[in-house]
């Protein structure tokens, strides 16, 4: 069955874990014990059954009501999986946040409609995140409708107070569906609410299904294989995986930076020799000749498509930590020191508006161009996402996360 | 329980595992001789072109089934790999958890220090536990075998955290996406050998594989794989139901796992 990945969003205690949980319930997704297990420690801290707690299992994330790590767990509908990645909604955990929202194909934000609750700073930058990130598919469930009497009206002013952001940001208006809910009570999750008769559309699973099912077009690029290193002694067997295009054997390939050739005698793809490979495919290739430079990180091209050399690295970057000294990128697996940054503009995720200050500041954006200690493949992120992202250390400690968007 | 497209998963458990003997300058692999870390191995021979290119650690307490210790040594032979063996004392004053918690890790820190290892392969997925659930595919431990859990490294996209953070050594796990039933799916498409002990005899099997002290069959008529899937395509049993130590208390699995259990 394929899985598609949905990667929560949303403000703290807007309801991310509780969907998911209540989700997995709904479905049959959830066992016995797990469930149980969640019931004896909702009665232990003196609430009401807590479905949050089949995906929180750290003792501090019981205790005190937060999710603290991203997990995931699978529902089926139809002929789709869907993997629902949960993240912690908490400012501090944003590093957490984006390991889990990194592998998102569509998000799912909660925005909760209890007085008082509503669009916070917090709903936006996650949307923020998600759209720097590539993510092009959206469904917004507007959460705790039985909160909010169920009305029409609180809903459609989230609407209307989020589709400007939406937009401003990015992603384009047929991809994105609103939903009206209740998750801890079910209601328009599986089955519709009939406490909500105004609402036409989908419940949540459906929304999730044709959005997944609305495929976008899938361009063939040119073939890109990322390195990860040699499997001999000699360097002549390497192994790698086709990020971008295919591959036949006999074909002549570069590795770049080092610019060094040679022609793929064999494929093999899971331990069986092949003639073709195809993207998303991990092969090991043997090669007519060795290649005398350390190949990891190194990335194949046909030598007639070759992706761009540069040490300089135009991007869009979310801060996460104090960008401060011994500046490094990890890119593609391997580790680069930076000579210097210099920041155009902060953009603040919140409004999404390019500010004058140079600032960098935790939670915002910056336009920058950082220059590398060495010349490596680079493409936009748009153009081969594998190639065009990278994330950011100072002094060891992780301050942001970039992608590359102008060579 | 959901079936997950094999092809996916096999991709990017092959990657995940080249990544760790790449990365990595010395790795080992722990195996149970459990359906998943054999699993693995398969997976392993798959990415090396039918190598296994690390030592396989097993932590030995004397006390597994005997069917366990035989097909250690016929797979361990038909597959041509490594096996350490440690040897870890069962202490009278301990039981379940803290046996599991405290004996095998001592021996296992013993072996990570004896060889220098940096990076250890564990099997495990986020299915059988709320806990393991919380893991990253590559997560650092210290020198004491700690798992921070309340502060894991950032992990993003496919690339996975370098050691740069840690001093001890980091676990990689490359069947975290997997279910049981997935192994099971992949066992059959790969006619992968497994422990005996999984089919049923006398209308009792073991569905998960610990020692003999912690480890009780569950009902059940599966005499052989297919019968195995069939019986998870239906079932509302955990995995690990069989496990005592996972029941002692809520949340014993992050102590035993912010201990260094594997």
């Amino acid at each position: 069955m394929k899985v598609i990945n949905i990667a929560l969003l949303g403000h703290k205690d807007h309801g991310k874990s509780t969907l998911i949980g209540s989700l997995l319930m709904r479905t049959g997704a959830a066992t016995k014990v797990r469930m149980q297990e969640a019931e004896t420690y909702s009665k232990k801290l003196h609430k009401r059954f807590e479905p949050a707690f089949i995906l929180d299992s750290f003792s501090e994330e019981r205790e005190n009501e937060m999710t603290i790590d991203t997990t995931r767990a699978e529902i089926k509908h139809k002929d789709l999986a869907f993997a629902l990645i949960d993240v912690p909604g908490h400012e501090e955990l944003i590093k957490n946040m984006i390991s889990g929202a990194s592998y998102g194909e569509i998000a799912l934000l909660l925005v909760s409609a209890k007085k008082g609750e509503g669009i916070k700073d917090q709903t936006k930058r996650h949307l923020f995140i998600a759209r720097m990130l590539g993510i092009n598919k959206l469904i917004v469930a507007v959460n705790k409708m039985d909160l909010a009497g169920y009305s029409k009206e609180t809903f459609d002013n989230i609407k209307k107070g989020l589709m400007t952001f939406i937009e401003k940001i990015g992603f384009s208006k047929e991809n994105v569906n609103f939903v009206p809910i209740s998750a801890y009570k079910g209601e328009n999750l599986v089955k519709k609410s009939s406490n909500m008769k105004w609402y036409k559309g989908n419940a949540l699973l459906e929304a999730l299904y044709a959005n997944a099912k609305s495929e976008e077009e899938k361009k063939e690029g040119p073939l890109r294989i990322i390195v990860q290193g040699a499997l001999d002694a000699e360097n002549k067997l390497v192994a790698g995986k086709i990020v971008s295009g295919s591959l036949k054997t006999g074909e002549k390939l570069v590795f770049e930076p080092i610019g060094e050739e040679a022609i793929a005698k064999d494929i093999t793809v899971k331990g069986k020799k092949v003639k073709n490979a195809e993207v998303g495919e991990n092969v090991a290739l043997a090669l007519s000749n060795k290649i005398n430079s350390e190949l990891r990180g190194t990335v194949i091209s046909s030598i007639n498509d070759k992706p761009r050399i540069t040490d300089s690295l135009k991007s869009l970057i979310f801060v996460t930590g104090k960008i401060g000294n011994k500046l490094m990128i990890k890119f593609n697996g391997i580790d680069i020191g930076c000579k210097w940054i210099k920041i155009s503009n902060v953009l603040n995720t919140v409004t999404g508006e390019k500010e004058k200050s140079t600032k960098p500041r935790f939670l915002e954006a910056v336009n920058a161009e950082i220059l590398i200690s060495r010349k490596i493949p680079v493409e936009n992120y748009d153009v081969t996402r594998e190639l065009g992202r990278f994330i950011l250390y100072s002094g060891g400690a992780f301050c942001g996360i970039g992608i590359v968007n102008a060579i | 329980m959901i079936e997950q497209d094999l092809k996916a998963l096999e991709e990017k458990s092959i990657y995940i595992i080249r990544e760790a003997k790449l990365k990595f300058k010395n790795i080992a692999a722990l195996w149970s001789m459990g359906k998943d870390s054999t699993t693995m191995l398969a997976l392993a021979r798959k990415a090396f072109l039918g190598k296994i290119p690390f030592p396989v650690i097993h932590i030995d307490n004397g006390i597994d089934f005997p069917e366990t210790y035989k097909f250690r040594q016929d797979l361990a032979k038909k597959w041509n790999f490594k096996v350490i063996v440690g040897y870890s004392e069962i202490k009278p004053d301990l039981v379940g958890s803290a046996c599991c918690g405290k004996n095998k890790p001592e021996t296992l820190k013993k072996i990570m220090k004896e060889y220098g290892f940096d990076a250890l392969i564990v099997s495990i997925r986020r299915d059988e536990h709320g806990i393991r659930a919380k893991e990253r595919y590559m997560s650092p431990r210290d020198e004491q075998f700690r798992w921070n859990y309340k502060n894991q490294p950032a992990e993003l996209w496919d690339d996975y955290s370098s050691k740069m953070e840690v001093k001890g050594h980091v676990r990689v796990h490359p069947l975290l996406d997997w279910n049981e039933i997935d192994v099971w799916n992949y066992i059959k498409q790969e006619h992968i050998p497994v422990n005996p002990l999984y089919f049923s005899r006398n209308g009792y099997r073991y569905r998960s594989l610990g020692c003999t002290h912690c480890t009780i069959p569950l009902k059940s008529n599966a005499k052989n794989v297919d019968d195995i899937i069939k019986e998870l395509q239906t079932t509302k049993v955990e995995e690990r139901s069989g496990r005592s130590m996972d029941k002692e208390r809520e949340y014993v699995m992050a102590r035993l796992r912010s201990l260094g259990y594997m």
